[in-house]
Parts: C-alpha cells; sequence; structure tokens
C-alpha cells in the first residue's frame, strides 16, 4: 500500500438475511462450502438477503481522522465492524496495517463476577495486550479510570459509569495504530467525558489513526477534515466534511418531512412564503441576511384578534426560536376571508443547516389553537463555520 | 513495520493449506495467555458464586454411580464380573467418560455462551473453544483424587503405571476438542446442536462400557468394538487397575484417530469461524 495508508477500503459491501431461519441455512451451507475449500458465493443475493453495506470505499492515512456519517440503519455499524474483522465482506476489500483498537461498547468482554482487578487482565489480553503490556499500563489503566477502592470488587457491583470508565480505560490503552470509535465520546460524567477526549487527541498526535462514527455533526466537523457519507439508497460519498454535512443534511431532512395539519378550521393558515429581501420567493439564505416570512391565511368565520405563532426548529428538530404576536404586544385585528401579512426576521442570527417553520393560530387569550400547522415551510442558511449551540449571536474578542 | 491484514469474501480459502496450518499454530503461540485468562474467568465464575464450589465435581460421579449400585443390589440390571470393587471400577470410568462429555458439551457451548463478545471484539476464538475445555480437565483432577480417596479405603495399592495418567487423558481431551470446535460453529448458527449434544452424551455413556464391563457377546459388545470411545476409557482403567490390558492395539488406534480429528477440526474451524459472528 501507499505510504501511511493505514486503512483502504476498496468497493465493499456486506450482506445480511432478513429471515432468521434461512440465516441458519445460509450459515449451515456457507460453513461446509468453506469446510470443503469452495468459495461462498457472497457476491449473489439469495433469496431474503439485501445488503447493509454496498459499494464503500476509502483510505485512511496515518494520524487523520475519519468521519463517518449516515442516517439510522445505513450500515455505519457494519461497517466499523467490518474493518474490526469480527466478519469478512461479502465483496470488495479491505486492508489494514497495525493494530486495531474498538472503543465500540466498552466493557463488552467483562464478567460480571470477576473484580475490577481481574478483569482488566482478561479484558486486556482479549483485547491482544500482552502480558508484560498489562503489567506495564496497569496502573495507568487504574488510575485514568478513576475507580479506585472498588478496584477489588465484583464489577456487578458497579455503577454503569464506572463500568464503562473502566472499560474505556482499558480500551483507550490498548495503544493501536488504528482506533475505531462509535459515539464514545459521552461516556462517563463530564470530567471523564473531558479526559477521555485528551486522551483520544493524544493518541491522535502519536499517528493513530480514528475512524469516528457520530450523530454529533459538529464533532465530526470539528475532528475530521474528511468525512464519508453512508445511505442505503445512494452510493457512499468521501469529501470535505463540511460539503458532506451539507449532503447528510439534506437526506435526513428529506426523511423527516412531515406536513401536519390541525384544528378547528374557523382560521387557517394555508401557507408561508420565505421571501428574500427583495420579496422573491427563495430557500437559500446566508447567515444574517433578511427574511420575510408571508403567512396567507383563509378565515371561515370572523376572528376578532387571533394570535399568532411561529416556531423555527433545526435539522435536530429543536425549536431555536418561537416568535408570538401576544408576546409581542400586538392587537390582529379582525380576520374574515382571505389574505395575507409578513413576519420579517432584519437579521437572522441562525447556525448554517436546514430549518423547518410551523405556525399556530391561537384564539385570542392564546390557549385554544383554530390551526397548527408543522414543518409548513422550510429555508436553508449556507456556510461552513461551525459554531457551537443554536445560534451565532454577534460577538467581538478583545484580547489585552 | 506491521504486517498488512487483508480482509476478502471468503478470506481463509485465500491461501494454501500449508499456510493456514501454520497460521492456526501461530494463532495458538500467540494467545497462550488469552487462552490461560478465559480458563481462569472460568474456572473463577463458575466457583465464585457457589457454595460447593469444586465438590461439585464428586456430585455428578457419585450420583450416577450409586444409581448404578442400587439398580445392581436389587437385581434390575447385572453388571459383569469386576475384579475389584465396582465403585472403584466405575469412578475411575466415569473420571475419563466425564472428561470426554463435560469437555464436548462446554466446548460446544462456548461460542454461544461469549456470543455478545464475539460480534463486538475481534480475538482469537479458538481460545475460547480450548479455555471451555479447562473446566473439565479440573474435573478430571478432582475426581482422580476422589479415586486415591477410595483407594485408600479399599486398601488397594495402584499399579506404578498411574504416573502416565495424565498422558492417557490427552487422547480424550484432543478428541473432545476436536468436535468441540466443529460442534461449537454449528451450535453458534443453529442452537438445536447444544441440545443435541446434551442428549447423545447420555446415550453414548450407557451405550459405552464405563459404568459396566465390556460384554462379551451381543450387540453392545459388536459396537464397543467399533467405539473409540471404549479404548479410550477402558484401556487406561485396565492399566490403573491391573496394571495390564488386551485392547493396548484399540487404544492406540483410536489415539491416533483423536489426533487426526483434532486437526481436521481445528482446520475446518479456522476456514469457518468468521461466519458465527455474522450469525450467532
Amino acid at each position: 500500500m501507499e505510504k501511511d495508508v493505514l486503512i483502504r477500503v476498496e468497493s465493499t459491501s456486506k450482506k445480511y438475511c432478513r429471515s432468521l431461519k434461512r440465516s441458519m441455512i445460509y450459515g449451515i451451507s456457507d460453513i461446509c462450502r468453506n469446510a470443503v475449500g469452495m468459495s461462498s458465493k457472497s457476491h449473489k443475493l439469495r433469496k431474503n438477503e439485501f445488503w447493509a453495506l454496498d459499494n464503500i470505499s476509502f483510505e485512511l492515512k496515518k494520524g487523520e481522522v475519519l468521519g463517518i456519517i449516515g442516517p439510522n440503519g445505513s450500515g455505519k455499524s457494519t461497517l466499523l465492524k467490518l474493518l474490526n474483522g469480527i466478519f469478512w465482506p461479502d465483496k470488495g476489500q479491505i486492508s489494514i496495517i497495525g493494530r486495531v483498537g474498538a472503543l465500540i461498547e466498552v466493557g463488552a468482554g467483562f464478567h460480571p463476577l470477576l473484580t475490577g482487578k481481574e478483569n482488566i487482565f482478561l479484558n486486556g489480553a482479549i483485547l491482544g495486550m500482552t502480558k508484560d503490556e498489562i503489567r506495564n499500563k496497569f496502573d495507568d489503566i487504574v488510575n485514568f479510570s478513576g475507580i479506585g477502592e472498588f478496584l477489588d470488587t465484583p464489577v456487578k457491583h458497579y455503577s454503569s459509569g464506572m463500568f464503562v470508565r473502566l472499560g474505556f480505560s482499558i480500551a483507550a490503552h490498548c495503544e493501536p495504530d488504528v482506533l475505531l470509535v462509535d459515539e464514545i465520546l459521552s461516556v462517563g460524567d463530564i470530567n471523564f467525558q473531558a479526559k477521555s477526549k485528551k486522551k483520544i487527541m493524544e493518541l491522535l498526535d502519536k499517528g493513530t489513526a480514528i475512524v469516528l462514527v457520530s450523530h454529533n455533526l459538529n464533532l465530526i466537523n470539528n475532528l475530521c477534515k474528511k468525512t464519508v457519507l453512508i445511505n442505503k439508497s445512494s452510493p457512499c460519498i468521501l469529501g470535505k466534511t463540511s460539503d458532506i454535512i451539507e449532503k447528510y443534511r439534506e437526506i435526513v431532512w428529506g426523511n423527516n418531512k412531515n406536513f401536519e395539519n390541525y384544528g378547528t378550521g374557523d382560521i387557517t393558515i394555508g401557507s408561508i412564503d420565505v421571501l428574500n429581501n427583495e420579496f422573491r420567493k427563495s430557500y437559500d439564505f446566508r447567515k444574517d441576511e433578511q427574511i420575510i416570512l408571508k403567512f396567507n391565511y383563509h378565515a371561515e368565520n370572523e376572528i376578532e384578534d387571533p394570535v399568532f405563532t411561529l416556531g423555527i426548529f433545526n435539522d435536530d428538530g429543536i425549536q431555536v426560536t418561537g416568535i408570538r404576536t401576544d408576546n409581542d404586544k400586538i392587537m390582529t385585528g379582525t380576520f374574515y376571508g382571505r389574505g395575507s401579512f409578513d413576519l420579517i426576521i432584519e437579521k437572522n442570527f441562525l447556525l448554517p443547516g436546514i430549518y423547518s417553520i410551523s405556525a399556530n393560530v391561537y384564539e385570542k387569550r392564546g390557549i385554544a389553537f383554530y390551526n397548527r400547522v408543522i414543518n409548513i415551510s422550510e429555508f436553508k442558511i449556507s456556510g461552513s463555520k461551525g459554531v457551537f449551540g443554536y445560534i451565532d449571536i454577534p460577538h467581538k474578542w478583545n484580547f489585552k | 513495520m506491521n504486517k498488512i491484514k487483508v480482509y476478502t469474501p471468503d478470506n481463509a480459502l485465500q491461501n494454501g493449506y500449508f499456510f493456514i496450518i501454520r497460521e492456526i499454530f501461530a494463532e495458538l503461540k500467540n494467545n497462550k495467555w488469552l487462552i490461560l485468562q478465559l480458563f481462569k474467568r472460568d474456572l473463577l465464575s463458575v466457583y465464585k458464586q457457589s457454595m460447593l464450589g469444586v465438590l461439585w465435581a464428586f456430585i455428578f460421579p457419585l450420583v450416577s454411580v450409586g444409581t448404578f449400585i442400587i439398580l445392581n443390589r436389587s437385581g434390575i440390571f447385572t453388571i459383569g464380573e469386576t475384579g475389584i470393587p465396582y465403585s472403584v471400577f466405575a469412578i475411575t470410568g466415569m473420571a475419563f467418560w466425564q472428561l470426554f462429555a463435560t469437555g464436548i458439551t462446554s466446548a460446544s457451548g462456548s461460542l454461544v455462551k461469549a456470543g455478545s463478545m464475539i460480534v463486538k471484539i475481534n480475538f482469537s476464538k479458538k481460545s475460547l473453544v480450548i479455555a471451555s475445555l479447562g473446566q473439565s480437565v479440573i474435573s478430571f483432577l478432582v475426581q482422580i483424587i476422589l479415586l486415591v480417596i477410595l483407594f485408600v479405603y479399599f486398601g488397594l495399592t495402584p499399579e506404578w503405571k498411574i504416573i502416565f495418567l495424565p498422558l492417557f487423558a490427552v487422547p480424550i481431551i484432543l478428541f473432545a476438542m476436536g468436535f468441540g470446535f466443529i460442534f461449537s460453529i454449528l451450535n453458534g448458527i443453529v442452537r438445536d446442536i447444544g441440545n443435541i449434544i446434551a442428549i447423545l452424551m447420555t446415550f453414548f455413556m450407557f451405550l459405552t462400557p464405563v459404568l459396566y464391563p465390556k460384554p462379551e457377546t451381543g450387540l453392545l459388545a459388536k459396537i464397543s468394538e467399533f467405539n473409540p470411545m471404549y479404548y479410550m476409557v477402558s484401556y487406561p482403567r485396565d492399566i490403573i487397575l491391573t496394571g495390564q490390558s488386551d485392547i493396548f492395539n484399540g487404544f492406540y488406534i483410536s489415539a491416533l484417530l483423536s489426533v487426526f480429528i483434532f486437526f481436521i477440526c481445528i482446520f475446518i474451524f479456522h476456514l469457518t469461524e468468521s461466519r458465527v459472528s455474522e450469525r450467532i
């Protein structure tokens, strides 16, 4: 392989079977074929089989972090298992140099009746460490995990936090050349999380290559230069993280975009147009750009001073802001028939991403609603600036 | 520089037979410490939360032998002439038989028991199967102690050839381990295998002259002649208790057979082991 390349995945695929009974039959037949030296012809799908992972290719060099993102069920865990060598691909080829370590469900090899100390040796051995290696690192492992006085207690009496801390500590001290990480950075309390992130950064500085699977897009954005997006219905793409995250958002968005409409129907919001500062319909906005939301309503009966509310939701489904006419002390007046009015957001502080709009019309006290529309419109804020949180408030630094 | 690992479909078939054999031996050599750790885990986990602990190794043979003694005394079942106190005869036989039966049973279940670990961590699964037999070896040693107690009780002097006793156990261990390799994989995919083995072991115990001497004539005598377990149990027993045996050839052939089976089975295991993690 090329210099410094630690992992090369070439058009790799893996299939699974939907039916357990058939899976047993296929398993036996594959075993019999392999046992007599015949190929299992794994590139062909048999009845009830499907590709859980299809045609994945990428490369990873020393000291790099590769992000892997994809919607649920896209095969991320399967990919990690293939990289870990737990099972073989059904098509393609994976080449790996060096020791592979995994921070996947740490503590998997623990035996509940054994003490922490006994489990360190057992788990270390299972993870491929030698006797001397474990002896040398024993104190580090114990100190890092912070289990202290519980070292001689059976792990079944550990709190779940202690359990994963010890598991993480052993796995992280294996000094792998390639580290597979699956959402592990959220193990333990906040102090341990800080410690574990620091440990991973140290490994990275030593030249360990990391494959990071996460739904935390901020983390992926900050840690990975390159990211692979895997998705059932489309081929996998490898690219610059910010581009890949944008594609991912569109896919996830497409899966969740369900318009919902409830209410008594006395007054309804037919549509909300998203307009730019030239009053033209638009989808793509920059941060800070003016956004005008044009509400088109239809009142069946005469309605006095209804309350209009608007919610803007980000692609995680979290409400970023809520605007209400009653909070703004506005009497909306009398509504009858069809009409429209505008809500002007002069400067949006939104982060890059896709946003969805939901709205309500309440009766004048703001409790019972006439109409509620969810996901009635959407717009996108472009850009790649990585900011944590939900909004980007205007700010300046002052270092003296 | 580290070696490149390559994973492809039917990975194990990519290389020649010679390479595979070398790979198997390298794996066993590199994982000695892991095997020891797994063995320790099995041992500790069985005895830690148990009152009787290692005494359980006495209980099963005592109960089975006791049943036979009762059946014999009440005339329901006639045990042939054994020449030495029946309990000594039966306990010796049971020690060897149990080594085989519990060995094959625990080996067959070893992968299923570690299923959650197998699908998460890539480690030597051969070590898991091998370590699972450690339990049976410990039980065997405990039963030998029971035997010594019986020798003292009946005032018998064992033949000097008793020092070969550990050696006699080797073919049985290889035999059980060999089948254990195959059954553990099959059991990982189809759980029925475990149940079948448990039932068959009881059946085979009565089919094999363990608790009774080999009949001179009849169907059972014929079957015993082709039953390697008959030789592997009876030959060591004859040697320990009487110092001589006329079935050395049978034992010799059975021992060779067990070595052969062990190698064939570990080879097949090597070719097929990753299939288990897919479907366990």
